[in-house]
């Protein structure tokens, strides 16, 4: 009995350590967005339980630029969550994505960098991330998202 | 019996020594495997500071025209703030490519910051009175496009010690001007910050 109350003292003073993403907005919003179907493929798990794509706007520039917003959560909080970043090592959890673009016959196009960007997300928190089509003749897009198990803490 | 076990012992000790390397091979450019150090800009911060900086300068707009015409941009200098000998150049050769290929801007080689990238330009024309080559073929003065804009920036690094931790901290700022007035259409930076913790003893 006293191992398991030092143990769960020991699971609350973790959590107490941990940082989560606590936010406030205001409540009538003035934007107006252009959303898009998503077709989603998850191939790992593991980021499908920690970070959720909640919506992906488009927005066609005046010079024919093709500009993507993907608005993506951190899932993991919360207090077993909280044990399981800990544990794991993964707070603030550490993704890498990029973008390919394809033009209207579903050729991709190169890029000039085509490189995966990293990016920190924290427990909680809602990131966003940009991208704009290379050139007007890009009109459909990829986005792959992976865990970067390198930048691991 | 003790001249074995120290022969036995040495072989061991190299085997497992030469066993800790790797040998060369070719990683993806696109990856994250590439090596990461702090005092150094290395080839994975490059491709992140030029994809944030295309995606900030593209999204801004401020390459068009009212007039339709497409700009023309020189790359001027990326001064180097920091301790170390870094070539900017790839960073400015990746937005160069890109503001190409995204067909709102040409960028010319003519002239640059530290002189042209391509002297061709002003060699042609020296062939004006050279029996050599047929005149009617030989690039004219005065057919040169001029820039209007101009593509510069600086790279900043402060480093920080704190007990066995070490940081740097690189910040990349770029600027777009537009020559006929002086006056800045984009600025933006890529901030990088790098850290490690260094080992008690050895390595």
């Amino acid at each position: 009995m006293k191992h398991v109350l030092l143990i769960a003292a020991s699971c609350i003073m973790l959590c107490a350590c941990q940082s989560t993403v606590n936010t406030v907005e205001n409540k009538d919003k003035n934007m107006q967005r252009n959303s898009v179907d998503t077709s989603k493929i998850s191939t790992d798990s593991f980021l499908k339980r920690r970070l959720k794509i909640e919506r992906i706007d488009k927005v066609e520039q005046p010079d024919g630029l093709l500009k993507i917003q993907v608005t993506a959560q951190n899932l993991r909080y919360g207090f077993w969550d909280q044990i399981g970043t800990w544990f794991m090592g993964d707070n603030p959890y550490q993704i890498t994505y990029r973008f390919s673009w394809l033009d209207k016959n579903g050729m991709e196009v190169k890029t000039a960098t085509n490189t995966w960007i990293p990016m920190s997300v924290m427990p909680g928190d809602t990131v966003r991330i940009m991208g704009i089509s290379p050139n007007p003749r890009c009109k459909d897009f990829l986005l792959a998202i992976r865990e970067n198990i390198k930048e691991r803490q | 019996m003790r001249g074995i076990i120290i022969t036995l012992a040495l072989s061991a000790a190299t085997l497992l020594i030469s066993g800790c390397g790797t040998a060369a091979h070719r990683i993806d450019a696109s990856s994250n495997n590439g090596l990461t150090t702090v005092d150094d800009i290395n080839f994975k911060d490059w491709q992140i500071a030029a994809e944030k900086g295309i995606t900030s300068l593209l999204s801004s707009g401020a390459l068009n025209r009212k007039d339709g015409r497409k700009t023309i941009l020189m790359i001027s200098t990326i001064k180097n703030s920091t301790t170390q000998h870094i070539n900017t150049r790839i960073l400015t050769d990746k937005i160069r490519q890109a503001v190409l290929r995204s067909g709102k801007a040409l960028t010319t080689t003519a002239v640059g910051g530290k002189g042209a990238d391509d002297r061709a330009s002003k060699q042609v024309r020296d062939l004006e009175n050279d029996d050599m080559f047929n005149q009617s073929t030989v690039q004219q003065a005065g057919t040169a496009i001029a820039p209007d804009m101009s593509l510069a920036g600086e790279i900043v690094q402060q480093k920080t010690t704190s007990g066995r931790m070490r940081e740097s901290y690189f910040f990349i700022h770029m600027t777009l001007t537009d020559l006929k007035t002086g006056l800045a259409m984009w600025e933006d930076n890529v901030e990088i910050v790098k850290q490690e913790k260094t080992p008690l003893m050895g390595w």
